[in-house]
């Protein structure tokens, strides 16, 4: 090993040093890229465990919800129900920690915005001061003030808070069914089932501010409502530790331990003579819904992650093995004058290690930044405060290693190749020699030569060319995939409401509570439709699990004010003993079931056989359409909401508020769909723009080398006369060609990659279409060829401040 | 003969750190139409300055250089590369073909490129050159003498007026030298080309009409030779 050996490549490479700092930068921004998803992910995991924990700082996530939303139960019959529980306990694992009644009533805050009353559809919930599960997360920092204590004081969620630009201190209106009260504001906090801020069996949150849920001590629920105090509609139960209970996103049944519980508690809700419905925590649609969505946001980041580090090593391996190749001439020199090809590998051994020693130096400091925006833009979507952070150091070596590797590996290779090269070849040129392709030749000899050199040139390289193809099909697998599932989403969910359904506001109803909505309808001439939706259908997979879904009845699927969009079959009728019913796509793909079919199932635990007789697009929780005659028949409920088409000049009003237990406008859920749609891309939008860094980059880099490589042959071409405008038109056509090359490469991908997020998206809960937007293939293509074509002004200047003096010295030489 | 080109009292100076150096110094001389000049010198002597300013691809620091009564550009790189388009010819010593072209193509590429697109006489210069057998071989299919043919032919193409070459036999043994000078100085004569060519091969001398000796950037002889090649 030579000092002045590896002195002479230090300063070889120096002379490079824009395509040196360009491989340091793609090891480091690979590192970053690693460090930040990685760290991404692994802190997600902490989030919920930090809110749900079970002590002094955590909120208690209760373990099971017993309720009843058509009741209310006496402070005794809880206290029964919890005694007979507690007597009957014989589960030895897992012990019973408390069993405790709430009251959680739907209603209204009557919202005073500059003038203009606002009723918001809101929850209430009545938490006293010692309660156990499900108390009110008030972290510091992130929270305020106290628990409610008085018959006037309300806590109110800090989602809201600031959209409603509410305080500490201030006074609102909160109404329930036909009551309402007037409460001072002593605190805000966070509620472990609402992170998803939106009223149950609703998959879309409405816009921040659109709907409140607040949290009173008992004794202001029973102001509020007029019922004794510890009144009920909910009992929760906590266990010690956490029983296992099924995710219904998986295939396996995961739900043993809590159905023990379970079964528990049925047993003592006969004992009681209690009518009630058990929800696990995988069946709370509130806290399954976060659940997965942080899972698919974790998901995410594994693919997302390797996606990042196999461009980066496509640019690495192509950036270093031309850093290493422009050597061959100096290194054949050196083997001339007798140098050992050890002796000189020694130092292309050292360069690989230096670069990614630097490159991952800078992305490990860099990455801990990249992971802190991404919590912080998690956090500020979810509006819960992330607080444990950390990246441990078995991340840091997870990244690290394979990527030195790669770096190793691409920058000695290209040395070993150099290194056993004959001199002589390599000193006359001999080594660059090489044959056209007859087949290219063949296929482009009918165009103008100029062209013709252009494309042969274009493709000169087909291993690199290859591997930017595939580097940039992933980076626009990184950025139009979820462009492209977005756009498919949105295109079916709000297209489907803003064509196939026509009211203004759905009012949802108590028992009987329709005929009132009808009269307000007819003084204020307004169209109204009954409607039953209920989230009580229920049927048994081809694994064996029940699945939930939610079960809607209309007078008609044609004339009425909410069509569907029908993907094959027919709507349903009358005809026939046994009710026909049409169902979303994503449930007869999971059940394996098909239009025509007969099947048994159960609505609100009745067990009941329907005809399929269409399937429906544009429904992203799993819905079953009836006839509203057949429904009632089965469930015995006339309606459960009323669809209402408002006249120009009629407004929801207080009145409407009053007679209803929540009101949801037409065009509030399209907002709520569209920026819940937007949210989701924005939390992959660090990673959109990232995948359009990678393009440009890519593009860029194997653009530089083909006219750097290019630069013989280009200075003969102007030495021979060639204008810069002729061969400025050469090297468009050729960018264009890569361009358009790339850009049908990198729709496929886009295409595929949208197709695997689909898929990792869509569960029984949650079934995302893959509907194919067009305009967002012609961006993505359009894209591409702009930033190809972007690199031709780089490929001029170099032409314009190309030395032909010195060009021609080198071509004697 | 007319005269194709006039260089007078000529300057090419160079700024290094060890101050201006003069690599061409007070040059003077008048080429004909139809001469085959070689400009002899050792290494240093400025020959390929000279050539490059005859080519236009250099500026000269003072001097002037008219090419058929018409001041030759300098210091503006579009307008140098037009007059290198419309009056110049160049045979480089390692040949520079274009490897994804073929022989033929190679001819075609330049002729397009200065508007002159012209198939039956790509052809024929490609006989001229002995080459007509290979028209669809890849330069890495044939002899470096054959690829030097090629380059001749090429850069004849166009019929330039005047044909510079350097150092073009430097790299090809004395037999394929012999017959790739052979070819050039009969492209030159069927074409009426004039030609200068650099070199300090003075086994060359016998294919010129004419002999510049240049050394430490002046022209120390000049003298017309008669060729031995006709």
């Amino acid at each position: 090993m030579s000092a002045l050996l590896n002195k002479r490549l230090a300063r070889s490479l120096w002379r490079t040093k824009l395509r040196l700092f360009a491989v340091i930068f793609m090891v480091s921004v690979g590192v970053f890229a690693g460090l930040t998803f990685g760290g991404y992910s692994h802190n997600l995991d902490s989030m919920y465990e930090t809110m749900h924990k079970d002590d002094d700082t955590g909120a208690n996530l209760a373990d099971l919800w017993i309720d009843n939303r058509t009741t209310t139960w006496s402070a005794n019959q809880v206290a029964d129900f919890c005694d007979n529980l507690e007597s009957s306990w014989n589960y030895e694992e897992f012990s019973l920690d408390s069993c405790e009644g709430r009251n959680i009533i739907p209603g209204a805050m009557f919202f005073d915005n500059n003038g203009n009353e606002e009723i918001i559809n809101s929850l209430w919930h009545s938490i006293s001061e010692d309660s156990n599960a499900d108390r009110i997360w008030m972290p510091e920092g992130h929270a305020d003030g106290r628990l409610a204590i008085t018959a006037d004081e309300i806590v109110i969620d800090a989602h809201v808070m600031e959209p409603l630009d509410l305080e500490i201190g201030d006074n609102v209106t909160i109404g329930a069914g036909s009551s309402s009260a007037d409460f001072t504001i002593v605190g805000y906090g966070f509620h472990p089932v609402h992170v998803f801020m939106a009223p149950e069996g609703t998959a879309f949150p409405p816009e921040a501010g659109e709907y409140v849920v607040g949290y009173l001590s008992q004794l202001g629920m029973a102001r509020l409502t007029g019922e004794e105090i510890g009144s009920s509609n909910t009992i929760l139960l906590d266990v010690e530790g956490t029983p296992s209970f099924d995710f219904p996103d998986t295939n396996e049944y995961e739900g043993e331990e809590i159905d023990v519980i379970k079964s528990m508690v049925d047993e003592s809700l006969n004992v009681s003579e209690l009518d009630a419905r058990v929800r696990d925590r995988g069946q709370n649609e509130q806290v399954e819904i976060m659940r997965q969505d942080l899972e698919a946001s974790k998901r995410m980041a594994t693919p997302f992650t390797i996606m990042i580090a196999a461009i980066a090593s496509i640019t690495i391996i192509l950036s270093l093995q031309r850093l290493v190749q422009s050597q061959a001439k100096e290194i054949a020199v050196l083997r001339t004058l007798g140098v050992k090809r050890q002796s000189l590998l020694t130092g292309y051994l050292y360069t690989p290690i230096i670069i990614g020693s630097i490159g991952c130096i800078l992305g490990c400091l860099m990455g801990p930044f990249g992971m802190n925006g991404m919590l912080d833009f998690y956090q500020q979507i979810i509006g819960v405060p992330i607080i444990v952070r950390d990246i441990p150091f078995s991340l840091y070596a997870a990244v690290v290693v394979p990527t030195m590797i790669v770096v190793l590996l691409s920058g000695i290779f290209p040395a070993l190749k150099a290194s056993r090269l004959d001199p002589l070849e390599v000193l006359s040129g001999k080594n660059e020699m090489r044959v056209g392709s007859k087949t290219l030749k063949k296929l482009t000899s009918w165009m103008p030569t100029t062209l013709g050199l252009s494309v042969r040139s274009s493709v000169r390289k087909p291993i690199r060319l290859t591997m930017t193809f595939v580097a940039v099909g992933i980076s626009l697998m990184l950025f139009g995939s979820i462009q492209m599932m977005s756009a498919g989403i949105e295109d079916t969910l709000v297209g489907g409401i803003e064509d196939d359904q026509r009211w203004d506001a759905q009012v949802y109803v108590g028992t009987d509570g329709e005929f009132a909505v009808l009269d307000w309808a007819e003084n204020y001439s307004a169209e109204a439709e009954l409607l039953i939706e209920m989230p009580v259908g229920s049927v048994t997979d081809p694994d064996e699990i029940e699945r939930i879904f939610t079960v809607i009845g209309l007078d008609t699927y044609s004339q009425g004010m909410r069509s569907v969009n029908l993907l094959d079959g027919n709507k349903p009728t009358l005809e026939g003993d046994i009710p026909q019913v049409m169902m979303d796509e994503g449930s007869l793909i999971f059940l394996n079931w098909e239009v025509n079919d007969i099947q048994t199932v159960t609505v609100n635990g009745v067990s009941q056989e329907v005809e399929i007789v269409g399937s429906t697009r544009g429904e992203f929780i799993r819905t079953m359409y009836f006839l509203r005659t057949d429904l009632t028949q089965i469930t015995g409920v006339n309606a459960t909401s009323v669809y209402l088409s408002l006249p120009e000049g009629v407004e929801v009003n207080t009145e409407l508020g009053e007679i209803s237990v929540g009101i949801v406008e037409r065009q509030s859920l399209i907002d709520g769909i569209e920026s819940l749609i937007e949210q989701q891309t924005q939390i992959f939008q660090a990673i959109m723009y990232l995948g359009l860094l990678f393009t440009i980059a890519v593009m860029l880099n194997t653009m530089i080398m083909n006219v750097a490589e290019r630069d013989f042959e280009l200075a003969t071409l102007r030495v021979l006369g060639a204008s810069t405008k002729r061969l400025g038109g050469m090297l468009l056509f050729e960018s264009l060609l890569i361009g358009i090359i790339g850009g049908i490469v990198g729709v496929a991908f886009a295409y595929g990659g949208a197709i695997g997020l689909a898929a990792s998206f869509s569960s029984w809960q949650f079934y995302v279409p893959i509907v194919v937007v067009p305009s967002v293939a012609y961006q993505l293509m359009g894209g591409v060829i702009i930033i190809a074509i972007a690199m031709t002004p780089i490929g001029i200047w170099r032409l314009r401040r190309m030395d032909l003096v010195e060009k021609v010295k080198d071509l004697s030489q | 003969m007319t005269i194709l080109l006039k260089m007078e009292n000529l300057e090419r100076h160079y700024e290094t750190p060890a101050g201006i150096v003069k690599a061409l110094d007070g040059v003077t001389f008048e080429i004909k139409q139809g001469e085959r000049v070689i400009l002899l010198g050792p290494s240093g002597s400025g020959k390929t300055t000279l050539l490059n300013c005859l080519s236009s691809l250099d500026s000269p620091t003072s001097g002037n250089y008219t090419f058929k009564d018409k001041q030759v550009p300098r210091n503006h790189s579009e307008k140098m590369t037009s007059f290198r388009r419309e009056n110049i010819g160049y045979v480089f010593q390692f040949f520079n073909l274009l490897q994804d072209l073929t022989v033929l193509e190679n001819i075609l590429l330049i002729q397009e490129l200065s508007g002159k697109k012209d198939h039956a006489r790509a052809l024929e210069l490609l006989k001229l050159v002995g080459l007509e057998a290979e028209v669809d071989r890849f330069p890495g299919e044939i002899s470096g003498g054959q690829q030097q043919r090629v380059a001749i032919a090429r850069s004849i193409a166009k019929r330039p007026n005047l044909l510079l070459g350097d150092e073009l036999t430097g790299n090809l043994d004395t037999e394929t030298s012999q017959k790739v000078m052979t070819a050039l100085v009969r492209a030159c004569k069927e074409e009426n080309i004039t030609s200068v060519f650099v070199t300090h091969d003075e086994g060359l001398v016998r294919y010129a009409t004419r002999v510049i000796r240049i050394d430490s950037g002046k022209i120390v002889s000049d003298e017309s030779v008669n060729s031995e090649v006709e």
